[in-house]
């Protein structure tokens, strides 16, 4: 028997269910991670502490969640704020910052096949931090225009440009 | 939802590459990680009886009765013999009045 989302979220809420809670969690840990592994640009570790740090912000904070929105879309908003904490300490991955692209990958990446995967992650590296996070909300994770920008905490419109130049930029970058 | 376009190959490349992350022993670090809370009726039965058992011995304990009228002139020349009184009973009620307001829930 599959319990729902938010009936997990009401077990956890009513009994401090770690097991209802560790069935989120395995629901949610891939895209979450894999989100935050781009985020990283690829450092492993940083996302699986950041992931981790989400999950347990999560439960600290389960209450605070309204069911307004997905509980997807919820733990998206909690990892975009373990990034910018984890900015602020480290000074760099910032969300805000308008990122240098690093010198090995502002040359346009061959796209032939099984250099794509490849090609793709070092494109994503192009972008601003704001564009990377809205492309892969939206591109990839499926989250509406208005889901990724207040998961972001950004103006919709400021969410659109981010999403439209980021694909440029990766189309550009990709030879598409 | 933002429908990605079928033939457009970059939604096409980034939809391929969303690829499934094995748990690992993930979700298993998170649950032995979360912090051991006493429920939170526990807390509040353990504040209550100690605001309670506080506010009982403030009540039989303090001189409330002797305590010495206060003027100008004691706040402006501080007469400690006079204000020693006036600084314990302050310091009790401030303590349960705190220990009230730890009552209120707060977002962490």
């Amino acid at each position: 028997m599959s319990f729902s989302d938010a009936d997990l979220i009401a077990r956890v809420l009513a009994h401090e269910d770690s097991h209802a809670f560790a069935e989120l969690v395995r629901r949610y840990q891939s895209p979450v991670r894999a989100f935050l592994l781009r985020m990283t640009r690829g450092d492993a570790h940083l996302a699986d502490d950041l992931a981790q740090e989400t999950f347990l912000k999560a439960w600290r904070k389960l209450s605070t969640f309204r069911g307004t929105a997905k509980f997807s879309t919820w733990l998206f908003g909690v990892a975009c704020n373990e990034i910018r904490g984890a900015a602020r300490k480290r000074k760099e991955l910032s969300l805000e910052e308008m990122d240098a692209p690093p010198p090995e990958a502002t040359s346009p990446a061959a796209s032939t096949g099984s250099h794509l995967r490849l090609d793709l992650t070092e494109a994503l590296k192009v972008l601003s931090s704001n564009e990377r996070a809205a492309v892969l909300l939206c591109c990839q994770n499926g989250l509406s225009h208005e889901e990724a920008a207040q998961v972001l905490d950004c103006p919709l419109g400021t969410l659109k440009t981010n999403v439209l130049r980021g694909r440029e930029k990766l189309k550009r970058q990709l030879s598409l | 939802m933002n429908v990605p376009e079928e033939n457009d190959p970059l939604d096409a490349l980034l939809r391929e590459q969303n690829v499934y992350v094995n748990d690992a022993g993930f979700a298993a670090r998170v649950i032995q990680a979360l912090p051991r809370r006493r429920r939170t009726w526990v807390r509040l039965v353990i504040l209550m009886t100690a605001i309670a058992i506080s506010s009982v011995l403030a009540v039989l304990w303090l001189p409330w009765k002797n305590l010495p009228p206060l003027d100008a002139s004691d706040l402006t020349a501080p007469n400690f013999p006079m204000l020693l009184p006036w600084i314990l009973v302050i310091s009790v009620v401030g303590s349960v009045v705190w220990s009230l307001f730890s009552l209120i829930p707060k977002e962490d």
